[in-house]
């Protein structure tokens, strides 16, 4: 099982970030969450969503989404760009494995982007 | 109420270039948000000083938790206006440690004041003087490195002390239509950069987080200005925009996602990242699109119209109506008119009814009951919530005041939110 994510239902509203970082921390911020809402190319409107897992990144990006071996970004693969970095010194997913029911960032996700596979 | 950052109160003396913590410690009595700002105001009147500040709720999971203020003097009416950070300028705000900074006095030379990480420093902004809001936005993101800052920023317009002038955030102009981006540009301030990667604490946050969450559950979730549109009663902007259209886009922490991006640079069917830097234009202001529409413009070219206004750095609302009568198609005719704009016309929805004048001005879209309008208007800045999305969703505010007590340990009663405003 794993978080994956439907990218052109995403409407860039954060809140699978804010909501994970609740999960890690009890805290509302967007500097922890396993999830990370790419929005560094805003004046294009092209947003995606990135999770990070103990040996990838699933990086659902409008064109497509896909895994990528963390070994793979080391050595300069194709990672959200450069403000994806933040994320790789973040705890990796959980499933949310100390609560009940499906993950923060899927259970609060308005439109279905995030959703558990 | 230590909870959400409310203490935390900078001073900005733009005379001399420094910046102030102080511990607004009468925000307890005066309520949060708004409230605060307008007693924030009062205390430091003297120096008519310029106040950024945020909701209780801003940056939390509450529907719609996104919204952020300016609040000043409006050069057009002489009278205290308020002007909304939504998108992610209020969260970032919020975020970035200071929940009410009061901008006094006025710079020497062009400045910016940078806020992140609980720290505020006022730099220099002379080499990005008479740049527009969208070269403005750039040059602090490279001068920074972070492509993620989010940048409130006056065009020419506001430096030239148009009454037409409003900040834009980032590249997509504002709700401001007091002309608050006049009133910065007198005082020589560019800009204010906002980086948020701060935590918000509450009093008990397992039932704070819990009932956030079950307000989802009745939670409009539009894409879009055809919910706002039928309740005015005006024509469907979606479906006018629709054969430029793109992806719809939200405001922080908001279940609907109001904003249509425009492509007219590219064809609106790419979703990839392009070679095309600039593809075209959030519409975040459903009143100017909705003038535009109304005068019989083409959807591009009002697009284009918008994005020469954000550009500007004006009022898109008041430009859009001045705009409304003589539609262009031309690209240079159209930049020359937004440049030609002066300001004749007043803010206000071209259907529905009149918009009320005062504090919250036009940026909202009236309503039938000018006391529901109010209310919905008192509740969102106070609790940093979208005043637009309250109206829209009927939510019950009695329930969304009810958070205030896991959130910050203090009781709010909407009851009492017109006593906040005197």
């Amino acid at each position: 099982m794993r978080v994956k994510v439907n990218p052109l239902l995403c409407t860039g509203c954060g809140l699978c970030e804010l909501a994970c970082g609740y999960h890690w921390d009890e805290a509302f911020s967007l500097i922890s969450s396993s999830v990370m809402l790419y929005r560094a190319e805003e004046k294009k409107n092209y947003m995606g969503v990135i999770v990070k897992t103990e040996e990838d990144l699933f990086i659902g990006r409008p064109e497509g989404a896909a895994a990528i071996k963390l070994g793979e970004l080391s050595r300069g693969g194709t990672g959200g760009g450069a403000s994806a970095k933040p994320i790789l010194i973040r705890e990796a997913c959980d499933l949310c494995e100390s609560t009940t029911g499906e993950p923060q960032c899927v259970a609060i996700c308005p439109h279905g982007a995030l959703y558990l596979e | 109420m230590d909870s959400m950052y409310y203490g935390d109160t900078l001073i900005v003396d733009l005379d001399s270039g420094t910046t102030e913590e102080v511990d607004f410690v009468e925000a307890d009595e005066a309520g949060p948000g708004l409230a605060a700002g307008l007693a924030l105001y009062e205390k430091y009147k003297d120096a008519d000083p310029i106040i950024f500040g945020s909701g209780l709720f801003t940056g939390t999971p509450v529907p719609a938790a996104c919204l952020g203020f300016v609040l000043g003097r409006s050069p057009v009416t002489d009278e205290l206006a308020v002007a909304p950070l939504n998108l992610f300028a209020g969260s970032e705000m919020k975020l970035s440690g200071f929940s009410m900074v009061v901008v006094k006095g006025t710079s020497a030379k062009p400045a910016y004041l940078w806020l992140h990480d609980g720290v505020a420093d006022v730099h220099d902004a002379s080499a990005f003087a008479g740049m527009d809001t969208w070269e403005t936005t750039d040059a602090i993101r490279r001068e920074m490195g972070e492509s993620m800052i989010q940048v409130i920023s006056i065009g020419p317009a506001g430096e030239a002390g148009s009454k037409l002038a409003a900040f834009s955030i980032n590249y997509w102009g504002s709700g401001d239509t007091a002309a608050i981006g006049a009133l910065m540009g007198s005082r020589n301030l560019k800009a204010v950069a906002l980086r948020g990667l701060g935590m918000l604490d509450a009093d008990d946050p397992e039932e704070f987080y819990t009932r956030s969450l079950e307000l989802f559950a009745f939670a409009r979730k539009d894409r879009g200005f055809a919910a706002l549109c039928a309740a005015l009663g005006a024509g469907d902007l979606d479906k006018w925009l629709e054969p430029i259209a793109h992806r719809a886009r939200a405001c922080f922490a908001c279940p609907s996602a109001c904003f249509p991006f425009v492509k007219y640079n590219e064809a609106p069917t790419v979703m990839e990242s392009s070679d095309v830097e600039e593809p075209g234009m959030l519409v975040t202001s459903p009143s100017a699109a909705l003038w535009l529409m109304d005068g019989g413009w083409e959807p591009e070219a009002a697009s284009r119209a918008l994005e020469a206004m954000a550009r500007e750095g004006l009022d898109m609302v008041r430009g859009a109506r001045e705009l409304a009568g003589k539609p262009l198609t031309d690209l240079g005719q159209i930049t020359r008119a937004v440049k030609a704009l002066e300001g004749f016309a007043e803010a206000a929805w071209p259907s529905g009814e009149p918009a009320p004048a005062g504090l919250f001005g036009a940026w909202t879209p009236p309503l039938a009951d000018a006391d529901a309008w109010k209310l919905a208007n008192m509740a969102g800045y106070v609790l940093g919530v979208c005043p637009t999305y309250l109206m829209l969703s009927e939510f019950d505010l009695e329930a969304l005041a009810g958070l205030c007590r896991p959130a910050t340990g203090v009781r709010l009663e909407i009851g009492g939110l017109a006593d906040m405003f005197g």
